[in-house]
């Protein structure tokens, strides 16, 4: 993407008044999002996204830049522009050596689909629209899309670090409402990977409209949950998505080093039940949260954080775990070069435990069973969560029985990590993008059926 | 290349593969922002971006190709992907160029004084220092913020037009993070406009206090209450909600107010107005993203649902003339809706004279979740809230872990009293943003112990 000689000018520059570290962040992007409403195109958006950014480090303290540009003069005016925010010392323009290094890729692509027309495309999308839209009378409106992202990265710095990665993945989804007696109620489903056009072999177009306008009929039909306090089952797959919120942001060491996370400074003791184990994992092969190497070039890899209830490690990137005093664990993670990279989730779950299905619904006398969970947020320093339930259903004597609709899960990450006391067998993640300072970035969430003892569900 | 080198390249392009309607946008922002933490500057942060991005219209289909990358190869891609685009639609609205020939309205611009980036760090430290002093629970964690951006964007198309508009502004905020037994509790002031009217005093107590305020706050038990929403609350309320005000939701029968013109969708008491060139508004709008020329108008008027938002695709299928809220959520964007200032119309009363027309309630000061636990397309909303107890009128106690619930559509109608403080989001940095003044709903769902 840049000679290395280039690269090379600006660490020296970036380093020219004093910084301990520099380094060169480029980028190169295609991407592209068909939008499908009804079983139509109605939107494509086909962007190119191109630059540097450029950091340097002087202990602790951080200065960064960045520019939308490829081209020699802007990077360097950019490496000046952070060196005299820096410090105003002249050193003597530092030669850093550079080795280039190749870490390989995991994530295999067959057909890469930058290569590939729209047409093709579109015929899957139409695929999956058309069969959400056949599914039932009730269904108003579907909409569709399917997005290719296909990010070419550079990473060098002044410890000597010259590497390339191109990542590729893509995504479908699709949005399926149902009306009825002036009432809209909306099902989705939206399943992506690191891999090219063969998404569609891993994830039929059919079963990704079908699910979605399941969804929306049995939504539809439901009627509301009333608020109070019990037990809840949290199916598989994004259900996960408590798990991300509620914990796995309090343990990103963005959050941990400014001592703005509740799960500070305790590391070795229990902060789960025992029966949670949980996993961050960036080097699962074609995985939507995956990565080769991270923004920072530090390999992705596997990280416990909870072992048993205890809690066993962070999620670190190299600023923060200078504050830290911990090495880098290959989370450190960008949208582009116009944001400053920092400790973020790759693809984060809670592992298989030993609890079967059947067993867990049976436990609850009344409760909730929340098969679809929607989206959350949280606030990390206090820990206080919000999820919705995109579908859920009553359980009454240990039997699954009808469909509620808002219902919403609200609590404390550290309370709820202390709640979940059964942890079913069948894991399986789901995919997610998630917005945090360094910008929005692919993230799989995961876990098996859980069970979370006592939880305050929001209805009406 | 430059974006004058690069227009004109473009322009070459599209004459050579003979795209004969098209229009180029181009935007370009820098920002400057500080982050200090403890006592010490964490982080500085300079970035200058643009991107430029190109639409055709092929047989009343608009194809559209954006990029960062200023060459002549790329000019080339640009056009060769945006008409590919074009061949690609498939929905049946014709799309349009606008042709010049609006009256724009003529805005006096003040000079705007931009600090230096020397003068932005000694306040966000000043600031740091402030919070730290206003009271003794304060501890580390606690972050002081403050930058400025400038930034520009022009609109060239083959029908003539050619607009460019800029603006710049300051801003700077307080995160406040005071202790108080184990438990910790945040809070935060924001303030945008001129940096020389930034007072560190005002912003460091009002952070505190929102912090301070919340220290011991217990949940209650869930039922039906009367309900004042701040503020703030409802001015974010209307911000997720905005969407169903668009035509182009309305017309792919993603918004519930579909076909409801002229009908009662909300109480007596609620106006709901759009305004490109409020004065107070730290970005003002003469053109929308089209080109069109903006201009003040009543959303809801007395309750009566008058006009959608449109934009030139969506008036066209409506047959009626666009109200200028065409919006590009990026320059790669394509072209969508949105409001700019976009409010409820203040009415009378003070804060406290809605808490005591509750009499017992509850008065939400925060709502969290509005991304996942509010849904425009069903007017469905559960989300996290802390605030206070309303108790014989008063502020009382207050609240946290309760879930307020219900649907945006029901609540317009059960709105009884609008107050008269009028605020807007103060996050929303550019032309788009929503404001609103307390305002207090006959019953309300809160799910607590």
């Amino acid at each position: 993407m840049l000679p290395q000689s280039l690269v090379k000018e600006a660490l020296g520059i970036a380093l020219s008044t004093g910084a301990d570290y520099a380094e060169v962040f480029a980028e190169h992007t295609n991407q592209k999002a068909i939008q499908m409403v009804s079983t139509k195109v109605d939107k494509i958006e086909d962007a190119v996204i191109a630059g540097v950014g450029i950091r340097v480090f002087q202990g602790t303290r951080c200065v960064s830049g960045s520019t939308s540009s490829l081209e020699r003069g802007a990077i360097l005016a950019c490496a000046r522009r952070v060196a005299d925010a820096l410090g105003t010392g002249s050193a003597a323009i530092a030669n850093v050596v550079l080795r280039e290094r190749r870490f390989g890729d995991i994530h295999p692509v067959k057909i890469v689909p930058v290569s590939v027309e729209n047409a093709y495309k579109v015929d899957f999308l139409k695929e999956a629209c058309q069969t959400a839209k056949d599914y039932h009378q009730d269904i108003s409106q579907v909409t569709g899309s399917f997005l290719d992202v296909d990010h070419n990265i550079l990473v060098a710095n002044s410890e000597g670090l010259f590497a390339e990665d191109r990542q590729i993945r893509t995504r479908i989804a699709v949005s399926a409402i149902a009306s009825k007696n002036g009432e809209n109620q909306t099902g989705s489903c939206s399943p992506g990977a690191r891999v090219g056009m063969e998404l569609f072999e891993l994830f039929p177009p059919k079963e990704v409209g079908l699910e979605a306008a399941r969804q929306a009929i049995t939504m539809i039909n439901a009627g509301y949950i009333d608020a109070g306090v019990m037990p809840v089952a949290i199916e598989n797959a994004f259900g996960g998505v408590i798990f991300h919120e509620a914990c796995g942001h309090a343990l990103e060491a963005s959050c941990v080093a400014l001592g703005q996370s509740v799960f500070a400074g305790k590391l070795g003791q229990q902060i789960a039940n025992e029966k949670v184990n949980a996993i961050d994992d960036g080097s699962i092969p074609n995985a939507w949260g995956s990565i080769n190497i991270d923004d920072e070039g530090t390999p992705g890899r596997k990280n416990v954080l909870i072992e048993n209830g205890i809690l066993k490690s962070y999620m670190v990137d190299k600023l923060n775990g200078r504050r830290m005093g911990m090495a880098p664990t290959g989370n450190s993670r960008r949208q582009s070069y116009a944001y400053e990279p920092t400790s973020r989730m790759t693809n984060t779950f809670i592992a298989a435990g030993n609890d079967e299905d059947k067993d867990i619904i049976a436990s609850i006398e009344n409760g909730l069973y929340a098969k679809k969970m929607g989206g959350g947020s949280v606030n990390p320093l206090t820990g206080q969560f919000n999820f919705s339930v995109a579908e859920g259903y009553i359980i009454k004597n240990g039997e699954i029985k009808e469909a509620v609709r808002g219902a919403s899960l609200i609590g404390k990450g550290s309370d709820i990590l202390m709640n979940i006391d059964m942890v079913g067998k069948n894991l399986e993640r789901g995919q997610g993008m998630c917005g945090a300072s360094s910008g929005s970035i692919p993230t799989d969430v995961g876990q098996p059926l859980i069970r979370v003892s006592s939880i305050t569900v929001g209805g009406r | 290349m430059n974006y004058q080198e690069f227009k004109q390249a473009v322009i070459a392009a599209a004459a050579e593969k003979e795209v004969k309607d098209y229009e180029l946008y181009y935007s370009e922002s820098a920002e400057t922002q500080t982050e200090i933490f403890k006592t010490e500057v964490k982080g500085f942060a300079t970035g200058s971006n643009l991107g430029v991005c190109l639409k055709c219209l092929v047989n009343g289909k608009m194809g559209y190709a954006s990029t960062e990358h200023l060459s002549e190869e790329e000019a080339v891609s640009l056009v060769e992907r945006a008409l590919e685009n074009a061949k690609s639609i498939e929905s049946d609205e014709q799309a349009f160029i606008h042709t010049k020939g609006d009256t724009y309205a003529v805005i006096e611009k003040e000079e705007v004084k931009l600090p230096t980036a020397a003068e932005v760090i000694d306040f966000a430290l000043d600031l740091q220092k402030q919070i730290y002093a206003t009271d003794n629970r304060v501890v580390d964690g606690t972050q002081a913020y403050a930058g400025f951006v400038e930034s520009k964007t022009a609109l060239y198309n083959s029908n003539g037009l050619d607009l460019e508009d800029s603006a710049a502004f300051s801003f700077t905020y307080g995160m406040a993070v005071v202790a108080e037994g184990e438990e910790m509790y945040d809070g935060m002031e924001v303030s945008s406009g001129k940096f020389e009217s930034f007072d560190i005093e005002k912003i460091a107590k009002e952070a505190v206090k929102d912090a301070v305020d919340t220290i011991g706050a217990e949940s209650v038990p869930s039922g039906k209450y009367p309900v004042v929403f701040s503020n703030k609350v409802m001015a974010s309320m209307l911000s997720t909600y905005s969407s169903v005000f668009s035509a182009e939701a309305a017309q792919k029968g993603l918004s519930l107010l579909k076909g409801k013109e002229g009908e009662k969708i909300a109480a007596d008491i609620v106006t709901l107005t759009d305004d490109p060139m409020r004065a107070d508004a730290l970005v003002k709008a003469t053109f929308d993203d089209e080109g069109v020329a903006t201009y003040k108008k009543n959303v809801i008027e007395g309750g009566q649902f008058v006009t959608l938002l449109h934009n030139l695709k969506t008036a066209a299928v409506a047959g009626v003339k666009t109200t200028g809220n065409g919006h590009k959520a990026s320059y790669a964007s394509n072209v969508g809706i949105r409001p700019y200032s976009f409010y409820i119309n203040p009415v009378k009363g003070t804060l406290d004279d809605l808490m005591a027309e509750a009499g017992n309630g509850i008065y939400v000061t925060s709502v969290e979740g509005m991304h996942a636990g509010a849904n425009p397309i069903t007017g469905d909303f559960s989300l996290a809230a802390s605030g206070f107890c309303i108790t014989d009128g008063k502020k009382g106690k207050p609240v946290k872990s309760i879930t307020v619930s219900g649907n945006f559509f029901t609540l317009l109608k059960e709105i009884a009293s609008v107050g008269e403080d009028l605020k807007f989001n103060p996050f929303a940095l550019g032309s788009s943003r929503c404001g609103s003044p307390s305002v207090l709903i006959k019953e309300m769902t809160i799910a607590g112990k």
